[in-house]
């Protein structure tokens, strides 16, 4: 069954499981063959099965879907080359080495246009055996590997298309049901609803239209097509002006805000714009996941070259399984106290997008109930101008 | 008569709730309200409802299937098996036509199908019709 978009912590799972034991399948008519390859097989730890012939080879294929097949071409029977194009066709998950008394050329490459992964000529050593065995199983484990990546990202992407065409939907059929409501309301029940309502399309159709922006400034940074200037800021005075910008929403919220990054004192080297939008994105959220009689402190501390400026709050925090993912696109705490909070779910993303960017790296400390502290390190522009500097010396 | 029917809605758009449950009083309905699939559990076994209005997607997640599941199928909810649901999303496509290869079909498979933003006159219709199947209501 389909769904918009499983937890982050669903998917994962499954790649976490412990390895089973590899199976190899040996087909060859001669005793002495199938004993001694066993015998070398079975000591690397693998569980081999070994079959007579071409017929019973290849129901052992099917039943036991072995990770490699090692196949005699000279047997009574199926033929080897037949059979090499069987097993590719019933599992052409299984890697099959071809062996055989009659090594030409031409046997070997019918073999691997049959499907056939490598070529063993007879006589050969157990290290031969062991070799081509690790290398083929090798090759097994990186193609199923790479067809479970492929086959994720295409899940994925379906999903996300979905989900993100139900997020701009969502507030669009709110309103349109609002409107369409209040045109079939008589005059008296219309009159009543009209203001709360049309308050509430408004504020959906607000939104929608931070859904949309939040997504084409992340499909923008992703697209590089965000043009940057990279001048030397003073970090108080980026933090001061967005703060000043959220004293309204602050007060509403019966939350505090604070910074204690003195004046010209912090400098690093950035995109103006982008360091707005990053503090502006941990600020808003410091205060929207905050509590009332709440804190929001912004600080800075200078270590080892790397300024790292602390967004603080005193709010509901972020339970531990959720931050692994707080970055993701998308994604949002399921809580009860946040759920009613609007918000894109790209925010975060778009931070951490902005901050590797500027070659810096941003972390989050949280307790829940007590709040959260998100932490942006960036080069210092002391530091980076010696770098310069050591750099036009030594030119 | 259906003017005394009590309609659930379960839907995790409180707007979209509010503009229904006008619509619906207006038309003398009677409502009830869940925002969540585990809410709207809960609200069919304590108030028995006649008729189920059911988002798909809430949350993020499928959850209206796995309320469409319960109801029909789980023991627990037997006394209320026979509950009309009316399934909604805004996708135009209902869950049989969209996953005709599914196993499980019959799980998802709901009573009515309607797409959102719902068509009114379409979905008072509908309503009647539900109306009509109801144990409580003529439909038994």
């Amino acid at each position: 069954m389909d769904t918009y978009l499983t937890q982050p912590g669903q998917e994962k799972s499954r790649t976490s499981e412990p390895a089973e034991q590899e199976t190899i399948v040996v087909i060859d008519d001669d005793y002495a063959m199938r004993l001694s390859c066993r015998k070398i097989l079975s000591k690397m730890g693998f569980r081999v099965e070994t079959f007579e012939d071409g017929g019973q080879g290849l129901e052992g294929v099917t039943k036991l879907k072995p990770s490699l097949a090692v196949v005699d071409l000279k047997m009574p029977g199926i033929s080897g080359m037949e059979l090499v194009t069987r097993i590719h066709e019933v599992r052409p998950e299984t890697v099959v080495v071809v062996i055989t008394g009659y090594p030409t050329v031409d046997t070997a490459v019918g073999a691997m246009k049959c499907g056939a992964y490598d070529f063993l000529p007879k006589p050969f050593s157990p290290d031969e055996l062991r070799l081509i065995v690790n290398r083929g199983l090798e090759h097994h484990r990186l193609s199923v590997e790479m067809q479970r990546s492929e086959m994720e990202r295409a899940l994925l992407k379906r999903r996300f298309i979905t989900f993100v065409s139900h997020q701009l939907q969502t507030p669009l059929v709110a309103v349109h049901q609002y409107l369409d409501v209040l045109k079939q309301l008589d005059s008296m029940e219309s009159a009543a609803k009209r203001q709360e309502w049309l308050d509430r399309c408004l504020k959906r159709t607000e939104e929608l239209q931070a859904l949309i922006k939040d997504w084409l400034s992340l499909a923008r940074i992703e697209g590089e097509s965000f043009s940057r200037q990279w001048v030397k800021v003073d970090l108080q005075g980026v933090i001061a002006e967005i703060l000043k910008t959220y004293e309204e929403m602050a007060a509403a919220n019966g939350v505090c805000l604070e910074s204690r990054i003195p004046d010209d004192t912090y400098f690093v080297v950035g995109d103006r714009n982008c360091l707005s939008v990053i503090f502006d994105n941990l600020i808003v959220n410091a205060i929207k996941y905050n509590k009332p009689n709440g804190k929001v402190t912004v600080s800075a501390d200078a270590l080892g070259g790397e300024v790292a400026i602390a967004v603080a709050d005193t709010g509901v925090g972020i339970p531990e399984k959720y931050r692994p993912f707080l970055f993701e696109e998308f994604f949002r705490v399921e809580r009860d106290e946040t759920r009613k909070t609007p918000g894109t779910g790209l925010g975060l993303s778009i931070c951490r997008k902005l901050v590797s960017e500027m070659g810096g790296s941003i972390s989050v400390d949280s307790e829940v109930n007590v709040g959260s502290t998100f932490r942006v390190r960036l080069l210092e522009y002391r530091a980076r101008a010696e770098e310069e500097e050591k750099k036009g010396s030594s030119r | 008569m259906p003017a005394s029917l009590k309609i659930l809605v379960i839907d995790d758009d409180q707007d979209f709730r509010a503009s229904l449950r006008s619509l619906l009083e207006s038309h003398g309905y009677m409502v009830l309200e869940a925002d969540s699939g585990r809410e709207g559990l809960r609200k069919v076994v304590e108030q028995t409802p006649d008729i189920i209005v059911l988002d798909i997607v809430m949350e993020c997640d499928s959850e209206g299937y796995g309320v469409n599941q319960a109801i029909k199928y789980q023991d627990a909810y037997a006394d209320y098996r026979n509950i009309p649901i009316v399934m909604t999303s805004s996708i135009d496509l209902s869950p049989d036509e969209r996953f005709p290869m599914a196993g499980d079909l019959d799980m998802i498979r709901p009573d009515f199908y309607l797409t959102k933003p719902l068509d009114i006159p379409k979905f008072l219709e509908v309503l009647r019709r539900a109306a009509a199947l109801c144990p409580s209501h003529g439909g038994a």
